[in-house]
């Protein structure tokens, strides 16, 4: 085929359209080398087409329709439209004979495909083409998928909820259509498949773009193919191992060829995984617009994961300048707003860029290594870690406990320390105690032996007799001395009541200072006396005189008379300074009484002004009291109150709950006594059962004794199996009603029918289903029957 | 030009697949309900700002991560540098209910020795006809676990608002008594620049115990 020249009839055998002048020489995929300039124009024209394919959106769309057929695999490009241009029928003529020579193009013109695919897959030859490219021709699963539909899976709820999210704004994938529920199938029959993985979140991207291309078996086909060979298996599985290693590869690329940008991104903590989990899970189909990420995905399909970090690391490389510059959240922006629309004028600059980034494989294989190294050490340490903060728990569990016995300790230690103090003190109190009972003995023994060694035993009794006297007539003595002494105690309590009874040391002292008043009363007025007797007596001396002057007188001359008249009046005045004195000292006196009075009465008075006081304030004690106990009082009887409602409430929720548990009892027997009826009639019905099936037994075996007698008769003539017998069981079947109606069971596992098939029957029921081809039948004939005759397959009525 | 902030705290929403995670931060951040949006594949990143007092603003970054229990191993590496945390649930979904002491426990072991403020959402509250999960219940059992809860609705906007203000208020209060600090290495909470107050930079990022207010 590789002939330079080639003629032009030779090109149009397989394909015809209208001619091209063109064509012929350079369609060939020739080596690099050996291009003609006309070569490199037409593929240069190739290119060109090939983006201008890319955003025409009319033939995007066309290529979004569902087949439920199959595809042939032979692609015609006489189905092209009539609308193309002629390079474009170049394209196509060179990819339909691509495919149509694929295992020599595989085998010999390897790189000039992969240049060819670099350059874009045609639309129309996608599907083909993408499953050549990963040998998802005449899978044996293809056959199993129709069976896997029926089966379910224990994914199949999760990925109901996510399909609705899958590629939402896509046409073919809207509400309900027919996208969704064939991705839903595909999503399904894998997780069934590979139920080490089962359904990952991102997956059904790339299914849907699969979809997108081709009908839904080939798409599961493929995709089949993608997990398993082309490392998306090792991404999507629960561990997620695979997702870390690429991440730790891309970065020490990153750190290898964009060093600056690296350091920045260390600087701001900024995480691979922040931005290129994506990137490696769905193979930028989140990242980019379905365009962009198409042509990436051919790559893919051709060369491996290693197009996600050329592509990867291309971006970073783009971005270079303006990532520098922003911080983690602007990056992170930046990654989200900027890049998805970057290459929306069309993805061959990034994927130049792609390829002129260094990816060496050795590397990346070494690095590999150092990767699983890294996590089994943080694995370890990670045990190590965990088993360190259970030990640290234990220990401050462990030091809590011993920090409270040291409580006790201290405290008993305490009480040892006392407890030590008494005993010692006790045993003290015990030798003195001892010691002077020794020494008591001693002289016991002493004054035991001492009457021994002096004179007769009578005598000493004697003294004896005498010391007892002695002793008693003491002891009475002391007890007469301690009577008096007690007597006297009592008086002098006595005299305390009494003093206390009296008024008290001031009232005494006013006593005795109207006392010492009464006295000074008594003395003047004793003094008084004196003086008006003094007196008296003097006047008596007068008057005696003046008797004897006036007796004298009257011998006298007349020529006294002024000497007596004198001494009259000076007799009368004598006489009345008497009793002016006199008088005088009664007024004092009764002056004396009236003081005395007075101090008497403001005594009493002030005397009766205390006690007032006392019994006001003992009034006043009493009163607080008194209202201190109403107080309490009233508190208990609320007390009592509450206590009361309470009990009543308590009362009352007691009650009910006995009420609901007897509902609950009653409802209980009731449906006890029904399942005890349901009981009585399956067993009836077993019974009944049993019995017809019993007999049906017996006949059915009869009839199989003789069919195998008939095989065997007809064996020998070269006959086959006879229908008649067929009949007869079938008549045979509708008595037996074998209802076998599968339910499908819900996510959480199919559950083995056989099982699911005994579970309702009581016993009798005829299983002649010995082998089964399928495990599942989901076939409108319950009633069949599948006999299990040695020679035949099974065979349904 | 720079939003002028107090504060930066990093939260991150966690719970099962399909509560609703994505669609809270997206009616909280941009403002919009999405009936349907792509399955998060690994980590996505949103920020606002949130006013929490006059004059007072917090910025909030937030990641949101995927609930398939396999993407744990991608976003088990958030739960150390973030300050606060949304555990979602779908309260028409017992199951997610069922898991939320799952994901306090993932969080709780992989964030030592820091420690996460977080609020428990019972999200989806608009679909009152599927409810599967109390209220009641699920305040129990926020308050056995020592957060709060609310009920919140992307679709409907309820409450949307609330459960971010009313978490950031919580840390807000946290780090103002000095119980949840600055650190360096930590990215939890960073300080903003208040260009009223004379102080240096370094005075800021160690983290002393006065607050700005």
């Amino acid at each position: 085929m590789a002939s330079q020249v080639a003629t032009p009839t030779s090109l149009q055998t397989p394909t015809t359209s209208s001619s091209t002048s063109l064509s012929s020489p350079a369609l060939s995929p020739s080596s690099p080398a050996q291009l003609s300039p006309d070569d490199v124009e037409l593929l240069a024209k190739l290119e060109e087409q090939n983006r201008l394919l890319e955003t025409d959106s009319k033939s995007l769309r066309s290529m979004n329709g569902s087949r439920r057929n199959s595809g042939s695999s032979l692609v015609s490009s006489s189905s092209a439209s009539s609308n193309l241009s002629h390079l474009e029928e170049d394209t196509w003529i060179l990819w339909g004979r691509i495919v149509n020579e694929w295992e020599e193009v595989r085998k010999k013109k390897e790189k000039q495909l992969k240049d060819l695919v670099r350059k874009g897959i045609p639309h129309h030859f996608r599907a083909i083409v993408w499953q050549l490219l990963c040998n998802a021709q005449n899978m044996p699963i293809k056959d199993q998928y129709s069976e896997l539909l029926k089966m379910t899976s224990p994914c199949e709820k999760l990925i109901r909820r996510d399909i609705a999210r899958t590629y939402p704004e896509h046409e073919f994938f809207k509400e309900d259509s027919l996208g969704q529920e064939v991705l839903f199938n595909v999503m399904k029959a894998y997780s069934l498949v590979d139920r080490e993985v089962g359904y990952c979140q991102g997956s059904a991207f790339i299914v849907g773009l699969l979809l997108m291309q081709m009908p839904e078996e080939e798409a599961f086909c493929v995709f089949v193919k993608l997990m398993q060979d082309y490392r998306l298996r090792e991404l999507f599985k629960p561990s997620m191992a695979e997702l870390g290693l690429c991440m730790y590869q891309f970065e020490s690329m990153i750190q290898e060829q964009l060093p600056e940008l690296h350091m920045h991104f260390q600087a701001q903590s900024f995480h691979t995984s922040m931005y290129a989990s994506s990137w490696f899970l769905t193979i930028f189909l989140t990242s980019y617009p379905l365009p962009v990420a198409t042509r990436i995905f051919d790559i893919f399909m051709c060369e491996g994961l290693e197009i996600v970090f050329r592509v990867g690391l291309a971006i970073l490389q783009m971005n270079q300048a303006e990532l520098i510059q922003l911080d983690m959240e602007g990056m992170l922006q930046h990654f989200q707003k900027v890049i998805p629309h970057q290459f929306d004028s069309g993805p061959d600059k990034v994927i130049q860029a792609a390829y002129q980034v260094k990816y060496n494989a050795k590397k990346m294989k070494k690095l590999e290594k150092e990767y699983t190294t890294i996590k089994t050490k943080e694995m370890e340490e990670q045990v190590e870690i965990k088993r360190l903060r259970t030990e640290n728990r234990l220990l401050k569990q462990r030091i809590d406990t011993l920090e409270k016995g040291q409580v006790t300790r201290a405290q008993e230690a305490e009480e040892n320390y006392l407890v030590k103090r008494e005993l010692a003190t006790v045993k003290q109190q015990s030798e003195e105690a001892t010691a002077q009972l020794e020494q008591a003995r001693k002289t016991i023994r002493q004054l035991q032996q001492q009457p021994l060694a002096k004179g007769p035993p009578r005598f000493s009794e004697e003294s004896v007799l005498q010391l007892e006297k002695e002793l008693v007539q003491a002891r009475l003595k002391e007890a007469e001395s301690q009577c008096a002494l007690k007597e006297m105690q009592d008086k002098i309590l006595d005299m305390e009541k009494r003093n206390s009874s009296l008024p008290d040391d001031t009232n005494v002292a006013r006593l005795q200072e109207e006392l010492i008043g009464v006295k000074l009363r008594e003395a003047e007025a004793l003094t008084g006396l004196k003086e008006l007797r003094q007196q008296v007596r003097d006047l008596e001396e007068h008057w005696q005189r003046h008797l004897a002057r006036t007796a004298s007188r009257w011998k006298d001359s007349p020529k006294k008379n002024t000497l007596s008249e004198l001494q009259d009046e000076l007799m009368s005045v004598r006489l009345r300074e008497a009793e002016v004195q006199a008088e005088l000292r009664e007024t004092r006196q009764r002056l004396l009484e009236m003081e005395t009075q007075n101090q008497i009465h403001s005594n009493q008075l002030r005397r009766a002004e205390q006690e007032s006081r006392c019994l006001q304030e003992r009034v006043q004690t009493l009163t607080t009291q008194n209202k201190d106990l109403n107080v309490q009082l009233q508190e208990i009887k609320r007390r009592q109150a509450e206590i009361e409602c309470k009990s009543k409430e308590e009362v009352m929720a007691v009650r009910l709950r006995e009420a609901d548990n007897i509902a609950a009892m009653a409802e209980l027997q009731q449906q006890i006594s029904e399942l005890e009826i349901q009981k009585e009639e399956g067993k009836v019905q077993g019974q009944l059962n049993h019995t017809d099936s019993s007999q049906y037994i017996r006949d059915l075996k009869d009839q199989i004794s003789e069919l195998k007698q008939e095989i065997c008769c007809l064996k020998g003539q070269k006959g086959l199996v006879s229908q008649p017998t067929f009949d007869g069981i079938h008549i045979v079947n509708h008595y037996i009603g074998v209802g076998e109606s599968y339910q499908s069971s819900d996510d959480d596992g199919a559950k083995d029918p056989d099982l699911q098939s005994l579970q309702p029957r009581s016993g009798g029921r005829i299983r002649l289903r010995a082998k089964l081809e399928d495990t599942d039948s989901d076939e409108e004939d319950g009633d069949a029957l599948r006999l299990s005759v040695p020679q035949s397959k099974s065979t349904t009525v | 030009m720079e939003t002028i902030w107090l504060y930066q705290f990093r939260l991150i929403v966690i719970g099962d697949s399909t509560v609703g995670k994505s669609c809270l931060i997206r009616r909280f951040t941009e403002g919009r309900f999405a009936q349907v949006s792509d399955p998060t594949v690994g980590v996505d990143f949103f920020s606002r700002l949130v006013e929490i007092e006059p004059g007072k603003r917090i910025k909030l970054q937030i990641w949101d991560t995927a609930g398939q229990e396999r993407f744990r191993s991608i976003t088990r590496a958030y739960y150390r540098n973030s300050v606060g945390g949304l555990l979602l649930f779908d309260i028409t979904n017992r199951r997610s209910f069922q898991n939320v002491h799952n994901w306090l426990e993932e969080a709780r072991s992989h964030v030592q020795p820091h420690s996460i403020v977080f609020l428990l959402v019972g999200h989806k509250c608009d679909l009152e006809a599927q409810r599967q999960v109390t209220q009641h219940e699920a305040e129990k059992l926020a308050g056995a676990y020592g957060m709060r809860y609310v009920e919140t609705s992307a679709r409907d906007a309820i409450n949307v608002e609330k459960a971010f203000v009313d978490l950031t208020r919580e840390i807000f209060e946290l780090v103002r008594s000095g119980d949840i600090q600055i650190q360096d290495g930590w990215e939890g909470v960073k300080s903003g620049f208040v260009p009223n107050m004379v102080h240096s930079s370094e005075e800021v990022t160690k983290g002393s115990r006065q607050c700005f207010c």
